[in-house]
Parts: C-alpha cells; structure tokens; sequence
C-alpha cells in the first residue's frame, strides 16, 4: 500500500475518531462542577478510558482472530469461546478498576496532601468500569455480528469502531456513576 | 477450547497494571492543573480529542511498519526510505486533523458560550503546538517500538499499540499545560 493510500484510507477515519473525542470532551467539560466536588475523581478519568480502550480492543481483536481461525462464526456466536472471553474481560476490569480506585487514593494523598473518600472513589471507578465493561462488550458482540453478516474482516472495523464509542460510552459512564454516588453517600 | 478466562485474566493483567500506574500519573498531571481546566472548559473538551488522535496515528503507523517488516519491503534502517515515507505521511496526517477538529472545537465552545475570552488564534496555536510536537515524538516512538520488537522477534502489532496509546494519553496532557503556559492563557 502506497502512501498517498494511506492518506486517503485514514485521513477520514481520523477526524471520525476525533469527532468522537469531542463528544467525550464535552462530557468532559460539562462535568466540571462534580469535579471539583469529589476530590480525586479527575485522577481517574484517563486511567478509566485507557482500561476500557485497552480491554476492548484486545477482547475485539481476539474475536477477529477467532473468526479468522472459524472457531466462531455468524451461525456459531454464542459457544464456550466467546463465554471465556466475556467473562474474562469482565474479570480484567472489576480487578483493574480496583487497582485505579486504591492508586489514585494513595497519589492523591502522597502528591498533593488532598485526603478524597476512599470509598467514595473506589465506588465510582468500580460502577463506571463494570457498567461501560458490560455496554461496550455487548457493542463489540453486536459489532462483529453485523461485520460477520456482511462478509468483512473484523480486524479492519473494531478496532476504530471501538476507539470512537468507547471513549463516548466510558466518559457518560463516569459521569453517571459519578453523580449516583455523590447522590448515595 | 483455545480460550480461557484464567489465561486471559493471568496475560492481561500485569501489562494493564503498568499502564494504568502509567496512566494515573496522567490523571495527577490532570490534578495538578485542575484550575486551568475548570476555568477554561475549552481545554477539557480538547484532552480526548489531542490524546485519542495522537494514539490513533501511532497505531495506524505501527500497524504499517509491523506489516512492512513481516512482508519485507521494510527494513530496520533508520534511513529506510519506505518507513520515511509513513513517518512523514503520519506526521503530515496529525497536522491536517488537529487543525480541522481545533476549528471545530472552538466553533462547539463558542456555541456553548465557553470561550472565555481565548481568541481563535490563540486557540488553534494551543492544539497545534500539543498535537504537532506529540505526533512528531509519538510516530518517532512508533518506529522505534516496531524495530526494537521486531528485532527481538516479538511481533508489533502486540506492542505498539498500547505503548504509544499510554505515551499519546501522558505527554498528550504534559505537552496541553506547557503550551496553555506559553501562550499564556
């Protein structure tokens, strides 16, 4: 592939995945006031997103594997293959939300002497990864089906397909828990 | 079965864990500007755009020279004229985007009456300044990624991917204050 293909092939598909960017950055830039009301919470924000992108797109490239290998297919979807995965990447983001929650306690406190709530801040990451974990699992499942059912390869669509709603998906997440946790505690 | 979820949480897991302690010093950064932030909403909305673009770029340029290297036509010379080629071309992709989606943010911003007084100039000087000097280092840091896996006979197209997306999200936010500081904002 020439360079000038290069071009023509991404160029289009970048400013698509930066229009999703600014989705989640006007999320982002609402929510400025419960920001600056729970301590900590700004902390975790990349932390999430990063979990999520990197969760997601492992967990749709190795359904783009197992397509290619035929162990799963548009007639064959719901087998032991993809029920080890799913329970898998949900393990992964229950565990890596609890690790983000307890890091951003502990730096919070080391760097800048601010003292959040520790439950209160475990709580959010843990609602907001498990919630967009279980949104954007069933996307990435819903995704491939329709890939399949078209006859394209996979590997060329999650992946961005992923990085645009997955940022969207993750941010209204965490601004939601956010709020219902505020509520609650 | 070739999948397991046990082997997907053991592999997961410690990669995920460095990047998100990675990641959580990006979110202090985010902290320690946190002022900046809520003052001028403008900067919030632009973060997932700088970082989701600047991550998206190294992995189309990643993805490229992880198949330049399989196939051949690449080889691991810092003077290959074919990873020139995709260098300059990824460079030149981050340029065009960031203008575009700067313009359009400041158009989103100015709907919703939180310019704050920055000047349009002012502003696309901002992201452009970030999002060029980040493409640049994150595409040099694309290419030395694929040559040093490739040469260690790791395949690429694992590891390029989240080393420059935790590089883009990191030095995406540290590059936004130095630049907001320079313009003086």
């Amino acid at each position: 592939m020439h360079a000038k293909e290069m071009l023509k092939q991404s160029l289009p598909l970048l400013i698509f995945c930066g229009l999703g960017g600014i989705v989640a950055g006007t999320t982002f830039g609402v929510m400025t006031d419960i920001i600056q009301n729970i301590p900590g919470l700004i902390v975790v924000i990349p932390a999430i997103i990063a979990l999520r992108g990197n969760i997601n797109t492992t967990f749709g490239s190795r359904l783009g594997s197992a397509y290619h290998l035929g162990i799963i297919n548009a007639e064959n979807m719901w087998n032991n293959e993809l029920k080890q995965n799913i329970i898998g990447s949900l393990i992964l983001s229950f565990l890596i939300s609890i690790i983000i929650g307890i890091l951003a306690y502990v730096t919070t406190i080391l760097f800048f002497d601010v003292h959040p709530d520790p439950l209160k801040l475990i709580s959010i990451v843990l609602l907001a990864g498990v919630i967009s974990a279980i949104i954007l699992t069933m996307m990435t499942i819903i995704i491939i089906l329709i890939v399949f059912k078209q006859g394209y390869d996979p590997d060329n669509i999650t992946g961005p397909a992923l990085a645009t709603f997955g940022d969207i998906v993750t941010m209204f997440c965490i601004f939601g828990s956010a709020i219902l946790v505020e509520g609650i505690m | 079965m070739i999948y397991n979820w046990k082997k997907i949480v053991r592999f997961g897991l410690p990669l995920l864990t460095l990047c998100i302690i990675i990641e959580i010093f990006a979110g202090q950064i985010l902290h320690l500007g946190q002022k900046t932030l809520v003052v001028f909403p403008i900067f919030l909305i632009s973060i997932p755009v700088i970082n989701g673009v600047g991550g998206n770029i190294g992995c189309i340029l990643g993805a490229r020279l992880a198949s330049g290297l399989h196939v051949g036509y690449i080889n691991i010379d810092f003077k290959d004229k074919k990873m020139r080629e995709n260098l300059i071309i990824a460079i030149l992709m981050g340029i065009i985007t960031y203008v575009i989606l700067a313009i359009l943010i400041y158009f989103i911003a100015s709907l919703g009456g939180v310019l704050m007084g920055i000047g349009l100039i002012k502003f696309i000087s901002v992201i452009l300044g970030t999002g060029v000097l980040l493409v640049c280092i994150i595409s040099l840091a694309s290419v030395l990624t694929a040559f040093w896996s490739f040469k260690k006979g790791l395949d690429p197209d694992d590891i390029v991917a989240p080393v420059v997306t935790t590089i883009g999200d990191t030095l995406g936010i540290i590059l936004l204050f130095l630049f907001i500081g320079a313009v003086g904002i």
